[in-house]
């Protein structure tokens, strides 16, 4: 078979390879961003930025629930109605807000806000990659996930290296292929 | 062309330098160093705990943990943390079926316990004061039937974790709404969450709404994702 006719299929395999791989940079941005966020979540909270604070209001706060919590919010300059006013004990009052859950101590005026604030982009990336949200974007994820198959594949073939395959390129791809089965070995596996 | 600007000589300016580096490489051991200095400190802690035995004769820290002073928020889809969403449904193979809201749990026998609690990921938390109701009492009052071999934790959003009935009457397993004198926080299941101390901390359910009693087993949502269906902490059953 003539050389040129059995090297057709390389531009083809870039071509797609080059177009898989731009339409891959959005959802890999995602993925990569929120695997490096929750594979350390046992050292941070990778979807919220909690905090805690602790106000004096000076003195008891009389009152019913709804007196309290007016008082509170008041104080605290505080424009947000309460989600809901909850007497957990007879001297406390939880407000709770969107982000924000007021503890309020009714007989010493002290007030431990407890809150959480979405960390920006991660929040959604890793509601997108547990695939909390089900529906479409299973699809989409199963898309991707064979979208990377078939990049990494194509990428192996792309270039033709002086020995075809069983070069440099080899080399590589069972050096890759080694990592997870070393330390499986390694570490006993599961 | 090349003009002298600067009144330092060359030599001057590789001192300089010079300085500037180790300047800033003095500051990154001791930054280090302190970070180090607290890892340690906080490793003292393990190395204490694990010197220390339980009642059954088991060491204090299972295997492969490492102990922290607090819990940390490991995620989860949150649910509503307003006291007056709560509904905790108690359900499956029980005589009187229940639902009890927020004020209906306070009603009941609340007691504190101080558990030990031991995340998958290797973290573990010693004597955390937990409070609130029995899984044990509130099966008496709903009287579960002798066809019941497990129960289902089932927490907001379709989460769910599977326990041995034995380990889930266990008397350290609670219906929790408070954590060390305080209500419990979001990133920790507020208003109310399941205890069971005696296994990983995924088998205990934040924002926590119903317990189902089943006679078959239903692995839950980390056990149909890899994780182990028992998860003894003592035994390292982390994955399947």
């Amino acid at each position: 078979m003539p050389e040129g006719r059995r090297l057709r299929w390389r531009p083809w395999l870039r071509a797609l390879h080059r177009d898989l791989g731009y339409t891959a940079v959005g959802l890999t941005v995602i993925y990569a961003l929120s695997g490096l966020a929750v594979n350390h979540i046992e050292d941070w909270d990778p979807n919220f930025d909690n905090y805690e604070a602790v106000h004096q209001l000076g003195g008891p706060i009389a009152g019913d629930d709804a007196a309290v919590a007016r008082r509170v919010l008041d104080a605290l300059a505080i424009d947000e109605a309460p989600a809901d006013v909850f007497r957990v004990d007879t001297d406390e009052v939880q407000v709770l807000l969107g982000d924000a859950t007021l503890h309020v101590r009714t007989d010493s005026g002290e007030v431990r806000e407890e809150g959480q604030r979405p960390r920006f982009l991660l929040r959604v990336a890793n509601w997108l990659h547990l695939n909390r949200g089900k529906k479409a974007w299973t699809t989409i994820a199963d898309a991707y996930a064979i979208g990377l198959l078939t990049l990494a594949v194509s990428g192996v073939f792309m270039l033709p290296g002086r020995r075809g395959i069983l070069g440099r390129g080899a080399l590589f791809v069972l050096a890759g292929a080694a990592i997870p089965v070393l330390y499986v070995t390694l570490s006993g596996g599961p | 062309m090349a003009t002298d600007k600067s009144p330092r000589t060359p030599e001057i300016e590789r001192l300089l330098r010079r300085r500037d580096f180790i300047r800033k490489a003095t500051t990154g051991t001791v930054l280090a160093g302190l970070a180090g200095g607290l890892y340690v400190l906080d490793d003292v802690l393990t190395g204490e705990a694990k010197a220390e035995s339980r009642a059954d004769g088991r060491p204090r820290v299972p295997p492969g943990q490492r102990v922290l002073r607090q819990l940390k928020p490991m995620g989860g889809t949150p649910g509503s943390p307003n006291p007056s969403d709560f509904s905790l449904t108690i359900h499956g193979e029980v005589e009187r079926p229940l639902t009890l809201d927020f004020a209906g749990l306070l009603r009941s026998d609340n007691v504190e316990l101080a558990v030990d609690v031991h995340c998958v990921t290797g973290w573990s938390v010693l004597g955390a004061r937990f409070k609130g109701v029995r899984v044990r009492d509130l099966a008496e009052r709903v009287g579960v039937k002798d066809s019941a071999r497990h129960v289902i934790f089932e927490g907001a959003h379709g989460y769910t974790a599977n326990v041995r009935l034995d380990e889930a009457l266990a008397p350290d397993v609670l219906v929790a709404h408070r954590l060390d004198g305080r209500a419990l926080a979001r990133p920790h299941g507020a208003p109310v969450r399941a205890v069971v101390p005696s296994l990983y901390f995924w088998k205990s359910p934040k924002w926590l709404t119903g317990i189902k009693f089943v006679r078959r087993d239903e692995p839950g949502y980390w056990e149909t994702r890899g994780y182990n269906n028992h998860a003894d902490p003592w035994l390292e059953e982390r994955y399947a």
